[in-house]
């Protein structure tokens, strides 16, 4: 099928000069060149879509004693997917999800636009100071996740900053409080992920074109209106993109915030992610997680598409 | 621009505010992979920025089962993490990058696989949790758990919409002049991109492949669902590294931190150029 394609657009694109052997030749090669990720990406959907689907209407768990592909006989009459609506747990883990992107990802885009403003034009040390600030994003999740379990210790070095400030000793629990290590997971990602909104802010932010900044200043606007009516304007784009982009990765947030509190004290951290590593790996029970994910991934799908259309639609608009 | 002298204070008071929130986390773990046991979790007055006897102990400890003064052994070493890491991570990148620049080329040049961009997007926008369970049982069915192979077709497959999305950026900005005259000297297609392109992209394909090294080396939460023994990478092992016997292990996973760290940091600066058309899909170039 993508042989034919191909064909197509090569004649859209009007290469008139060439025969039609080498178009043959080239349709042929786009078509073997495509392959090897068309089957990657068939191998990593379809058949686990399918199996998903299957499993997720069984009682099937590993422990079972039948393997997958026998799992009809614990046909369940699709009683997870009302188990799921009644599931507390689940609903509280995704309320929480909800909560940690509405906190992480607006304090982040704030940061960043900050310092992206600040390393707008030239100054002494911009290079220097760029790399260091660019560093969290670079370190490993999990690793990071171990920095600050370490740092939010009750005898670690948060507290002694903070001892240092008030001048009395500070012995707060902070992984062990339900509130204080929500906040500390909170932390801990704002910490590494900043650096990636400055980062694509930045480079937004620079390629606002100068001359227009110029004329508005000569027009007697001041820096704030200058910033509100034209380069926010100009970076929309650029700002949907970077949003888009935190908000899908912080929903997924596993790695950090599992090293430091494991989900608790109690469930008090547990996100969505880790709630479905939880019964993947400690429950077992893989037919009800399976409708888990696929209710997720159907969810997901639909809030895609639709931003997509969206997308495609602020695109037509001449900028 | 000339800004003003206030605005100069306030934006160097600023950044250093911003440069030493950023660098105390990495600090503090630097410093306490080189403290000795007796400083690792001092609290109060006792509690030091700066190890008072600084130790390569914890370093012994990860790689040579044991140091002077931890009672404890490890049964295994960090070494084989590190290998196990390494050889997903590098295979990994290679799965990526070779499908990857092949059908962004595919696409950029003959129009090929016209729903590949999408279908990629796709991909990085679900949850990895919410497809591990088929992978996990295919995975187990095809005897491919806990092997550093089986880890690099996954992380194959995970990071191959970087790889995808970058090299195809790469390839629509390239000129085509030399491909084309290439053509009417008689070269076929293939070897157009094999012998022209390609030797011409080695910078941009040097950069991608850096950027999903550093992404494939950055998996925990894979790694840790696809290996139980043999082939843990460094973040698994390093989180089962303290036991109820032993109680946090502080210096030996900061040491351990440490290796895990570096790697990415250096390479990240090394691409720093591209590392904005990376993370967008190319959406956005410098």
């Amino acid at each position: 099928m993508s042989a034919v394609t191909a064909t197509i657009s090569e004649d859209k694109m009007g290469t008139a000069r060439a025969r039609p052997a080498m178009r043959d030749e080239g349709a042929r090669l786009g078509f073997r060149l495509t392959l090897p990720a068309q089957l990657l990406v068939l191998f990593i959907s379809a058949f686990p879509l399918l199996m998903q689907l299957y499993i997720s209407v069984t009682d099937w768990s590993p422990l079972s004693g039948v393997g997958w592909w026998s799992a009809w006989e614990m046909w369940n009459s699709f009683a997870n997917y009302t188990d799921l609506a009644a599931d507390t747990r689940f609903w509280s883990a995704l309320q929480r999800t909800a909560v940690v992107m509405l906190v992480c990802v607006p304090a982040e885009f704030l940061l960043g636009l900050a310092l992206a403003t600040l390393f707008a034009d030239d100054f002494p040390g911009k290079r220097i100071f760029y790399s260091i600030l660019l560093m969290p994003m670079m370190v490993v999740p999990a690793v990071a996740g171990y920095m600050f379990f370490m740092l939010f210790q009750s005898g670690g070095p948060v507290n002694d900053i903070l001892s240092t400030i008030t001048g009395t000793r500070v012995t707060i629990a902070w992984l062990s409080d339900p509130t204080l290590a929500l906040i500390a997971v909170m932390v801990a990602d704002i910490w590494q992920w900043t650096p990636l909104m400055f980062l694509i802010l930045l480079a937004g932010l620079v390629g606002v074109p100068e001359d227009q900044i110029k004329a508005a200043t000569l027009l007697g606007a001041n820096p704030w209106q200058r910033f509100v009516t034209i380069v926010l304007p100009k970076m929309k784009t650029i700002i949907i993109i970077a949003l888009a982009i935190r908000v899908i990765e912080n929903f997924k947030i596993f790695d950090t915030l599992y090293i430091m509190t494991g989900g608790g004290p109690g469930v008090a951290t547990e996100t969505i992610s880790v709630y479905i590593y939880k019964v993947t790996t400690q429950d077992l029970i893989w037919g009800y997680v399976a409708a888990i994910a696929l209710a997720i991934l159907i969810v997901l799908s639909i809030v895609a598409v639709y931003a997509m259309k969206r997308m495609a639609k602020t695109r037509e608009m001449p900028a | 621009m000339k800004r003003s002298v206030p605005f100069e204070i306030f934006r160097y008071a600023a950044i250093f505010a911003a440069l030493a929130v950023t660098l105390v986390p990495i600090l503090w773990m630097v410093s306490m992979a080189f403290k000795p046991i007796g400083e690792w979790s001092a609290t109060g007055a006792d509690l030091t920025w700066w190890p008072k006897h600084p130790t390569l102990a914890n370093f012994q400890f990860v790689f040579g089962h044991s140091a002077n003064d931890l009672i404890v052994a490890l049964d295994h070493t960090a070494l084989k993490p590190i290998l196990s890491s390494l050889l997903s991570a590098v295979f990994g990148t290679a799965i990526a990058m070779s499908a990857g620049t092949a059908a962004a080329y595919g696409l950029s040049r003959f129009g090929s696989g016209q729903n590949l961009p999408l279908a990629l997007i796709q991909l990085r926008l679900f949850p990895p949790m919410a497809v591990m369970i088929p992978v996990m049982i295919m995975w187990a069915f095809l005897n491919l758990n806990d092997t550093w192979w089986g880890l690099a077709l996954i992380y194959g497959i995970v990071t191959l919409p970087f790889a995808f999305w970058l090299m195809k950026t790469f390839f629509d900005d390239m000129p085509r002049e030399i491909e084309e005259a290439a053509l009417v000297e008689g070269c076929s297609r293939l070897r157009v991109f094999t012998r022209i392109t390609l030797p011409m992209m080695r910078g941009p394909l040097a950069s991608a492949a850096l950027f999903v090294f550093i992404l494939n080396w950055s998996d925990y939460l894979i790694a840790l669902l696809l290996t139980t023994r043999e082939w843990v990478t460094i973040p698994v092992y390093m989180a089962s590294l303290s036991s109820s016997m032993t109680g946090q292990l502080y210096g030996a996973k900061a040491a351990l931190g440490l290796i895990a760290a570096v790697p990415p940091v250096i390479m990240g600066i090394a691409i720093q150029r591209h590392l904005v058309r990376g993370l967008t899909f190319g959406a956005l170039k410098q």
